[in-house]
């Protein structure tokens, strides 16, 4: 029915008989898709002859003026490589979010980090240094080479306290050690704990094993500094022994006049 | 469209190449001056140039071109306010002596008429017809530079025809 009364809608336009209501409901069916403007015969027509009109062309003063303007567009971009267009919003806006969210693991990074490390944590962590310094100290005193064995006394330098495994390896160290430089520096490393009876107890008993001048100057030299009197007997072993140099045995005859 | 947006000015060239000549029918259609068609072409593809980053990469880029040609038009006719009621016979004149390139000076006596007819018309009608041609009769593109439906596209399109058949039939007349 409907199609029927678009048919006869069309064929009335078409023969020029439309009165302006029937043209207004063309206008509404023509909008709702249900007639195409080519079934309006004339219309058409006129519409194919607009088509086929041949088209103007520029003259060529138009390409001169665009391509000139390319140009300086062109030289304008090199002049200026990092000029600043502010972008869309869409394309700013997650960009925006990431540079916040960053900013916001930054703040909390270093917050974290700056948080005062709690008394405990402190303490454990000293000891598990501490343990780390004397495990290195104890195998770099096993290695063969004197120097690295030096390395290893000089290490306890930097430790204000040492455990009993380490001063009976300064020990063994200084009476054993086949290098005289090396037991020098235990000696020297054992000094700080000479407060220590056992220390001190170690020293005396170590006077007797030296067989370095410089060595037994050197206890003899430290039992005065620490007025260290027990120790007298193992030195006077050392002054009757026919073996000590007499430069040496002078020394110590020195030391035990002061201790005595 | 997308690389000249991302910097590749050069392609700019290629769609020059390829538009010059319909943006200027359309240009031409609406004012028929040769000189100032030429610039306004020119100030198109600068507003493109400008306005590059604004290009979305989604849309067809002739429908983008025909959106901005509008505006370089419409403040065109703003700026001078010229011609929307041109006297058939200046406007004939001025063709006789235009040494355009337009080969309307061999063009049939219909074509003529024809282009007397749409010089006749309202901007807005004539617009339309325009935009017709040269977006190829893709009502939808035509929608979205004119800002309105399919559909009401199709209805200015049956109107401008109709005014332009009753100018034409008017000129042929007093031929």
């Amino acid at each position: 029915m409907e199609t029927n009364k678009i048919i006869e809608l069309i064929a009335k336009y078409n023969e020029g008989l439309a009165d302006p209501s029937e043209i207004k409901l063309l206008e509404q069916w023509i909008e709702e898709g249900l007639v195409d403007l080519t079934q309006l015969r004339e219309l058409s027509a006129l519409d194919l002859q607009l088509m086929k009109q041949e088209e103007p062309v520029p003259s060529l003063r138009l390409d001169d003026q665009f391509h000139a303007m390319l140009a300086e567009e062109k030289k304008k971009m090199k002049r200026t490589p990092l000029s600043f267009q502010f972008p869309e919003w869409n394309m700013l806006f997650p960009r925006l979010a990431m540079a916040a969210s960053l900013l916001l693991v930054g703040f909390i990074g270093g917050y974290w980090l700056q948080r005062p490390i709690p008394q405990g944590d402190v303490q454990a962590l000293t000891k598990e240094v501490s343990e780390m310094k004397e495990m290195m100290v104890l195998s770099l005193l096993e290695k063969e080479s004197a120097s690295e064995r030096l390395r290893a006394v000089s290490l306890t330098d930097d430790m204000d306290h040492v455990s009993d495994k380490v001063t009976k390896a300064l020990f063994q160290t200084l009476n054993h050690d086949p290098n005289v430089n090396v037991r020098l520096a235990a000696l020297e490393a054992l000094k700080p704990y000479t407060k220590q009876s056992e220390v001190r107890q170690e020293l005396i008993h170590s006077i007797s094993q030296q067989d370095s001048p410089l060595v037994q100057v050197t206890l003899a030299e430290l039992m005065v500094s620490i007025q260290e009197k027990k120790s007298v007997k193992e030195l006077q072993k050392l002054l009757d022994n026919d073996r000590t140099p007499r430069e040496v045995k002078n020394k110590i005859k020195e030391s035990i006049d002061v201790l005595i | 469209m997308v690389k000249v947006r991302d910097g590749d000015l050069d392609r700019l060239g290629l769609l020059f190449e390829r538009y010059k000549r319909p943006l200027y029918g359309f240009f031409y259609g609406m004012n028929r001056d040769q000189e100032l068609c030429e610039d306004l072409v020119q100030n198109t593809f600068i507003r493109i140039l400008k306005y590059r980053h604004l290009f979305r990469g989604d849309g067809d880029f002739k429908t983008w071109m025909f959106h901005i040609a509008r505006n370089v038009s419409h403040d065109q006719f703003r700026k001078n306010k010229i011609r929307l009621k041109e006297d058939v016979d200046r406007w004939h004149e001025r063709l006789g002596h235009n040494e355009n390139k337009l080969s309307e000076m061999q063009a049939t006596e219909e074509q003529e008429l024809l282009n007397m007819a749409m010089a006749r018309l309202p901007e807005d009608r004539r617009e339309v017809l325009l935009l017709s041609k040269y977006e190829e009769k893709k009502y939808k593109e035509i929608g979205e530079i004119l800002g309105c439906s399919e559909g009401a596209v199709k209805v200015k399109v049956f109107r401008a025809l109709q005014e332009l058949k009753a100018v034409y039939q008017q000129l042929e007349k007093r031929m």
